[in-house]
């Protein structure tokens, strides 16, 4: 009797029951609420259509700007200090060093010991004459490089979100590289003009008079018969939009922008409306930075710097309206509206966040809001390095014709098996179609994007995958040949095709995982799709084919299978 | 049921130095074809735009759109027909510009200047553009080195992963082969001038991972039989194991070549490139893990008795 055969059937069932269950979202739409797998194997681009964009992130210009604008805030800071410093400027070519000029030469010490004690990010060194060279740290260089990429993400990511992309992925491509990949797309022209154009800061005070919004709102939809989203309606068309057809039912120059949601990829973005004043006249022109910064418990907080200009009327601005509410809106989407708590004459702002929440999530938050609004423009110059369009009919016709090369290629592999090992061959046949299933079902948990070579790789799964069972049966052939009885051959077979399986297998993965570490895009998926099948062969080969023989041989008392 | 196994006695070792001998002149024709006719990269690697375009009318020529991207200053052109289709794949340079950056701003212009003369002069065809690959010449030559890197790490991981789990003998067999198969089918690429382009290296590849599955097969037997036949020889132990698997090795060759071939003949479009480069690893893959791999263990073994 094989052991624990009963368990091992189970564990089969129970297998294919939560594959099942967690692929069916593909095949069947089920209420979102009501369901426990939500996943869905996405199509990458080259299957649903769209467009494909690298580009080159100008970091070098955007350090040596931000390494300028450090040292003219040193040099103004050591003017307070009542030293002679006059003047800084770059060292041509570099991005991380600078000179510094002063005219008293006894004030050598004094000006050392000034930038050692505010400057920890600068080093000294080389001092000659009446100068000081400086450069920054490399961790300080690095941090503003991530920034500066960072920054054009969220910038790029903002948008994007204007143009209706359903599924946009925009990621951080090595340390000076952005890829974008916009599926459902095809004006790639259009795209780009949109990325590069430039965004609209604006502070605007919240309007406390009393009017009904969401039931204005309401109304105003139902008249002209429109939605966010509907029939591929734009933010900024929508908001155009209602408050035309408001206009007359609101205070006189104020409008209704909407608050943005967590969620940037989501059409649905804001349903918090928010009615402002639009007369205050200070937008991002004003602003110098933000950073995020804590406060006086440690929370998170935002701190914006405004220059002089922009100071003053952010002084009288918030000194006449204490109280009420002043939201930051970026290109027309409200990010925070905080209460103000006073006249705030020198120039510098906090946003304050609301408490009561862990502090991981109010950093987050900190970190968006001051991203946001260091992103009003591009960081950095950004270069096209790569541009690839896809457009929908081609897409269709390339599935098409994958699925049909991989089903000819499934079927061409059962006949082949079943043909050459009979009844061990339809084993592994069931192994296979089981491994289709189990590589589907992993695809869909890890949330992998399904491409063209991806299906290729599904395909060469197959092939490779059968191999574990042709490595059995020919075991099983050998045993039997050398006169063990059935029972015997088959177990033989099994435990000693094992090591091998194992060991050739660990290598193919080995040499997908570096596929993937170091391919991109196609290749990566190529990589994705075999890893995950080779996994997956090794429990339908060695196990699932295995628990139907036993099956056979001890429940159903069958004597021999043909091989 | 009753069907005799069949068992085979090939003395694979005993002829390996004819076998060896077949292999270090193919190793040696293939590394001379590359570097006279070096390969045919596509714009994946040499940068440069493609263009893939269907027209509703039969009325446009390969001639006619090589004129259009000649008149529009675009060097290099190459149009390419798919079969009886009406359907073309255009191919040229980006013009170079005095800097970097300048090409790369040419390079995001070229692609709308392509289209709109297309959509102008062949309108009454009906031009849809279906397909534009457009990649600068950074990502290039990134992509050629993150290749190279990633060749040399598999090859690497498979040395050490193969030296722990079976013996440090086993190993230089195992890497020389996979370097033999891929400079063979390196090779073949360059002697038809087949296009290398990314699909083509993720095959390349592949192939170090799967030609290899052979011959771990093969050690692995080889490994086993150490232990139940301690009084032959190695090179008797070898041929024996060898000639043990050769039927599953041939067996899982056209198991996996059938799923290959049917990609080859039916998918079409870049996963044919992945597929006619695979099915010529396959070959050599089976090939070098029956004539070349094992018996190669042989020789490490002597080599490291000569030295003891």
């Amino acid at each position: 009797m094989s052991s624990g055969l009963n368990a091992r059937i189970a564990t089969i069932v129970l297998v294919f029951l939560v594959c099942l269950l967690i692929i069916s979202p593909n095949f069947i739409s089920f209420s979102k609420d009501h369901f426990l797998s939500k996943s869905k194997l996405r199509y990458g681009l080259d299957i649903q259509g769209g467009i494909h964009l690298v580009m080159g992130v100008d970091v070098n210009e955007a350090l040596r700007q931000n390494l300028l604008r450090t040292g003219e805030g040193l040099v103004r800071h050591a003017k307070t200090e009542a030293l002679s410093a006059t003047d800084i400027k770059l060292k041509t070519g570099s991005t991380n060093e600078m000179v510094l000029t002063y005219t008293k030469a006894e004030e050598k010490g004094a000006i050392t010991d000034f930038i050692t004690k505010y400057y920890s990010n600068l080093f000294i060194t080389d001092s000659e004459g009446q100068t000081i060279s400086l450069q920054s740290s490399d961790v300080y260089t690095e941090q503003t490089k991530k920034e500066v990429v960072d920054q054009a993400i969220e910038t790029i990511r903002n948008r994007i979100d204007e143009f209706g992309v359903s599924e946009p992925s925009i990621t951080a491509q090595g340390s000076d590289r952005i890829l974008m990949q916009l599926p459902g797309i095809d004006d790639a022209a259009r795209a780009k003009e949109l990325i590069n154009k430039t965004a609209r800061l604006e502070f605007m005070l919240v309007d406390n008079t009393e009017v009904n919004l969401p039931a204005l709102i309401q109304d105003a939809e139902k008249a002209g018969n429109y939605k966010l989203g509907q029939n591929g309606l734009k933010y900024s068309e929508y908001i155009r939009r209602l408050n035309a057809d408001l206009a007359s039912k609101l205070p006189p120059k104020t409008h209704i922008l909407f608050g943005k949601q967590e969620n940037v990829e989501s059409l649905e973005m804001g349903r918090i409306p928010y009615l402002l004043r639009s007369d205050t006249g200070l937008g991002g022109d004003s602003l110098r930075n933000a950073r995020i910064s804590t406060g006086e418990f440690n929370e998170p907080e935002v701190n914006l710097t405004f220059n002089p200009e922009g100071a003053q009327k952010f002084a009288d601005l918030t000194g006449n309206n204490i109280g009420r509410q002043l939201a930051i809106v970026l290109d027309d989407m409200v990010y925070s509206a905080p209460s103000l708590q006073g006249r705030i004459p020198d120039g510098n702002a906090r946003i304050t966040l609301g408490g009561g929440r862990d502090y991981n999530q109010m950093f987050e938050e900190a970190k968006t809001i001051s991203m946001a609004l260091r992103a009003g423009a591009l960081p950095a110059r950004l270069e096209q390095l790569e541009e690839r369009t896809v457009g929908p009919s081609l897409g269709a016709d390339s599935i098409s014709a994958g699925l049909k090369a991989s089903y000819i290629g499934a079927a061409l592999i059962f006949i082949f098996m079943i043909f050459y090992y009979r009844t061990f061959g339809l084993l592994a046949c069931f192994g296979l179609c089981v491994n289709i299933l189990m590589l589907l079902t992993g695809l869909t948990m890890i949330d992998a994007t399904l491409t063209l070579p991806g299906i290729a790789g599904i395909a060469l799964t197959l092939g490779i995958a059968v191999d574990a069972n042709v490595i059995i049966n020919e075991r099983i052939k050998e045993e039997l040949a050398r006169g063990a009885n059935f029972q015997a051959a088959v177990r033989e077979g099994y435990e000693k095709a094992f090591s091998a399986i194992m060991d050739s297998n660990i290598t193919t993965i080995a040499t997908c995982l570096v596929l993937i570490y170091f391919g991109s895009g196609p290749v990566r998926g190529f990589g994705v799709t075999l890893t995950v099948g080779l996994i997956t062969s090794m429990f339908t080969a060695i196990f699932f084919t295995r628990t139907i023989v036993d099956t056979l041989l001890y429940k159903f008392k069958v004597n021999k299978i043909s091989i | 049921m009753n069907r005799k196994m069949k068992t085979y006695n090939f003395n694979f070792v005993g002829n390996f130095k004819v076998f060896g001998g077949i292999s270090l002149v193919a190793f040696l024709i293939a590394c001379a074809i590359i570097v006279k006719n070096g390969f045919n990269y596509g714009i994946d690697f040499a940068g440069g735009t493609e263009m893939q375009v269907k027209f509703s009318q039969d009325t446009v020529s390969a001639g006619d759109l090589r004129k259009l991207v000649d008149e529009m200053g675009f060097k290099n052109s190459q149009v390419q027909r798919f079969g009886e289709d009406t359907e073309f794949l255009i191919r040229f340079e980006t013009p170079e510009g005095a800097s970097e950056s300048e090409t790369n701003a040419k390079l995001a212009s070229t692609i709308s200047i392509m289209t709109e003369a297309l959509n102008t002069r062949f309108q009454a065809a009906g031009p849809e553009v279906r397909r534009v690959d457009s990649v600068g010449p950074q990502v290039g030559s990134q992509l050629k080195r993150n290749s190279i890197l990633a060749g040399i790490y598999s090859l690497l991981i498979i040395l050490i992963y193969i030296a722990m789990r079976f013996d440090f003998k086993y190993a230089p067999g195992a890497v020389i082969c996979l370097f033999h198969d891929s400079v063979l089918v390196l090779g073949i690429l360059s002697l038809f001038g087949h296009e290398v382009n990314i699909q083509v290296l993720a095959a390349v590849l592949t192939l170090i991972g799967y030609s290899l599955n052979d011959t771990i097969v093969t050690f692995d037997r080889i490994r086993e039989n150490e232990l139940g036949m301690r009084d032959s020889n190695t090179e008797k132990i070898i041929n024996t194991s060898i000639n043990e698997v050769l039927v599953r090795s041939v067996v899982t060759v056209l198991t996996t070549a059938l799923a290959v071939g049917s990609l080859y003949v039916f998918a079409g479009g870049a996963i044919k490139d992945f597929a006619f480069t695979m099915l010529w690893g396959l070959l050599f893959g089976v090939y070098s893990s029956i004539y070349v791999a094992s018996p190669l263990i042989l020789l490490t073994e002597k080599m490291r008795f000569k030295k003891a």
